[in-house]
């Protein structure tokens, strides 16, 4: 056998053995299965129940098409115009923010959401889990 | 022979460096998979799921090819590995920078204190490891051919 492919099979079997080490010490949770919350993160049946200001992190193009009731738009592009309206309902009935983006992967949420929890640091603030894919669900 | 002795102990050198920066880089992230797989969601370049199997994997890679680079045995390979995922990383740090993304390396993990990456630092660091990756490569090669014609 030649010895490149020797020794790519020896790092290849170690490396699987410490990923499977990860898996069976629980290190690491399994790769196949959808994660719970991660953190910051709500479920939609959990806002529900709660009264939250809906904060969506779309496009113009995609909020114009539809969203949450209510919602305000504040994402990187209006972040200035759109500040000032959150600020606005925020302190004039200080609940949960939620912000939602696209899907499960957009990520925009999160980002924002970790914004305006530098901006209001007394706010309880979360991204939606699964986005508006879960709410037109 | 002076010069020869010296040129032994670069290259020793740069094996101890990349060893201890790939261990270094991996031990805390086989600690906390989760959050190394959130960094690598940061770069946008993998969904979730992809993210997850590369958090689970990268590190124990890492770690391998950390040690491997100082094991006769498996050192040859491990140096080409360690170039190929230094070239890869130089690669994600480009494209973040050119996208202005604003996000956390995650390089030696999520708990290291780094909010935000220094694309010029990154690219300059990980370039230069390549350089020692290139050292120690090239002595490989001399060593082997070496061997062939004794």
């Amino acid at each position: 056998m030649p010895r490149f492919l020797r020794e790519i099979l020896i790092i290849a079997a170690l490396t699987t053995l410490g990923a499977a080490f990860s898996l069976s010490s629980g290190l690491a949770p399994l790769p196949w299965v959808e994660p719970e919350l991660t953190a910051g993160e709500i479920r939609l049946v959990d806002a529900r129940v709660l009264d939250v200001l809906w904060i969506d992190a779309r496009g113009e193009d995609a909020y114009n098409q539809g969203h949450i009731p209510d919602a305000i738009r504040l994402n990187e592009d209006n972040w200035d115009d759109g500040i000032f309206i959150l600020m606005d309902a925020w302190l004039g009935n200080p609940r949960p923010i939620i912000v939602y983006c696209g899907s499960a992967s957009c990520g925009t949420s999160k980002r924002v959401a970790e914004r305006l929890q530098e901006a209001l640091p007394a706010a309880e603030i979360y991204s939606l889990h699964g986005g508006w894919d879960t709410w037109v669900k | 022979m002076g010069e020869m002795k010296q040129k032994s102990l670069f290259v020793l050198v740069a094996r101890l460096v990349l060893a201890g920066v790939f261990v270094m880089a991996a031990l805390p992230k086989i600690q906390d998979p989760v959050a190394f797989a959130t960094s690598i969601g940061g770069f946008r370049v993998i969904g979730p799921a992809l993210s997850a199997w590369v958090a689970l994997c990268l590190p124990w890679l890492e770690l391998v090819t950390g040690l491997g680079i100082l094991l006769p045995a498996i050192r040859r390979t491990s140096s080409a590995l360690i170039g190929l995922l230094l070239t890869l990383f130089i690669g994600l740090h480009v494209s973040a920078w050119v996208r202005g993304l604003d996000i956390s390396c995650g390089c030696f993990g999520a708990e290291t204190g780094e909010v935000s990456s220094d694309y010029r630092w990154l690219i300059v660091r990980n370039i230069a490891l390549l350089l020692a990756v290139a050292l120690v490569l090239r002595q490989d090669l001399r060593n082997k051919n070496g061997a062939l014609r004794s």
